[in-house]
């Protein structure tokens, strides 16, 4: 028999009010809290550690620091509120956040073997509840989101290279596609920037989509392009990474000015 | 210093408000939403219309990019008052606010956002915290 899906577990969870943590194979964690989930970590997104680090407000010591003082009863959330590394509200906005975007990734990721630990409980504490109905109607809308945005996932495992040039003469950028765009070197993928910029997975995967459809990456076709044709006899030299187009003249619009030229010196 | 909820409470509890909600606007996100029919529905607006004002208006300044402090929408017959909040860690959190356009006062409201929004990050001093939580 299959092993039941997230989804299965958490809302049996959540029907009997428990508390503790469900362990999603090696895909990450999702804490309960009375049948709601309070905290979700995922191998692929940036945890509540990383968030902090990149936001310069505490050093990477200084976090471990606090999840070693945080005690049994999981103050580590009110430890960092209460050094001023953070407000209560930030707190609990990056604690919601975090698990949205865990949350996100660890429900589409098929059906892992799902280990529960009751009472359980993550260092930061809980902050921020989901209940179960509402988590899954978010995750569905972000998913939705994406299709939307731009209806293929052909990007989003796949190295960010943003085209060399521009179709057109002008481009408006968010805050974050603008970061996503300096910190790509074309050999990290959207996981990977996101965690290295400190930026939510979704939001990046988002932003990578929104990219894509304003067509200021390179889709995959492109990308393999110098690869795939065969070498002619005499043909130019090909090891040069930067393709230049070749200019691409209409015949007809020669012949338009051939013809006009001819005209003015007919006058 | 105040959380979110306390935040929500703090904006509903300026005069004339008729309805509010927290939007996280990378996602589109309703975080938190009181009076309002569908929270959904709203932040993917809410959002698309901030969104929407800080391309329009980046285009329009000289500069070519802007930060928006907050903005304003007179309808028939409300205020939208959108303030943007920066989150050290997560980015950025809108407060949208509607209000009655008879029995509110628009000064007030945008003086009370700004306080709210130095509560929700801490910005004011531990004394002036005291204060304005024992109101």
């Amino acid at each position: 028999m299959a092993p039941p899906t997230l989804d299965a577990v958490l809302t049996g969870l959540a029907r009997d009010n428990a508390t503790g943590s469900v362990r999603v194979g090696k895909e990450g964690t999702v804490y309960l809290t009375r049948g709601r989930v309070s905290y979700a970590e995922s191998a692929t997104t940036p945890g509540i550690e990383e968030l902090l680090t990149a936001s310069g407000r505490i050093t990477a010591t200084g976090v471990r620091g606090v999840r070693q003082a945080s005690g049994p009863e999981a103050d580590g959330g009110d430890l960092l509120v209460n050094k001023g590394v953070l407000s209560r509200g930030e707190l609990e906005f990056s604690a919601l956040g975090a698990t949205l975007d865990a949350s996100f990734f660890l429900l589409r990721s098929g059906a892992p073997r799902c280990r529960f630990k009751d009472g359980d409980t993550h260092w930061l504490g809980a902050h921020w509840f989901f209940d179960i109905p509402g988590l899954f109607r978010e995750c569905e809308r972000r998913t939705e989101q994406l299709e939307r945005t731009w209806p293929s996932a052909e990007l989003d495992d796949r190295p960010v290279v943003p085209v060399e040039r521009l179709g057109g003469g002008h481009v408006l950028l968010t805050a974050h596609q603008w970061e996503l765009l300096v910190a790509a070197d074309s050999t990290a993928t959207p996981v990977d920037l996101a965690r290295r910029l400190g930026r939510p997975a979704y939001a990046t995967l988002l932003a990578v989509r929104e990219l894509a459809a304003a067509g200021l990456l390179a889709v995959q076709a492109e990308v393999d392009a110098p690869a795939l044709p065969k070498r002619k006899a005499a043909g130019p030299a090909r090891d040069t990474p930067a393709r230049p187009r070749p200019p691409q003249a209409d015949p007809t619009d020669v012949n338009l000015l051939i013809r006009l030229r001819d005209a003015l010196e007919a006058l | 210093m105040i959380g979110i909820e306390g935040c929500l409470s703090e904006v509903m509890s300026i005069p004339g408000a008729l309805d509010a909600i927290l939007v996280e606007p990378i996602s589109g996100m309703a975080i938190l939403g009181k009076g309002v029919p569908d929270p959904v529905r709203s932040a993917a607006g809410l959002t698309e219309t901030f969104r929407a004002a800080l391309e329009g208006v980046a285009m329009a300044s000289p500069e070519g990019t802007v930060r928006i402090d907050d903005m304003i929408i007179t309808t028939e017959t409300s205020y939208h008052l959108i303030r943007p909040i920066e989150m050290a860690v997560q980015g950025t959190l809108l407060i949208c606010l509607r209000m009655d356009l008879e029995r509110s006062n628009l000064a007030l409201a945008r003086r009370r956002l700004c306080t709210i929004t130095d509560q929700l990050t801490d910005q004011l001093t531990a004394q002036s915290t005291a204060q304005s939580t024992a109101q």
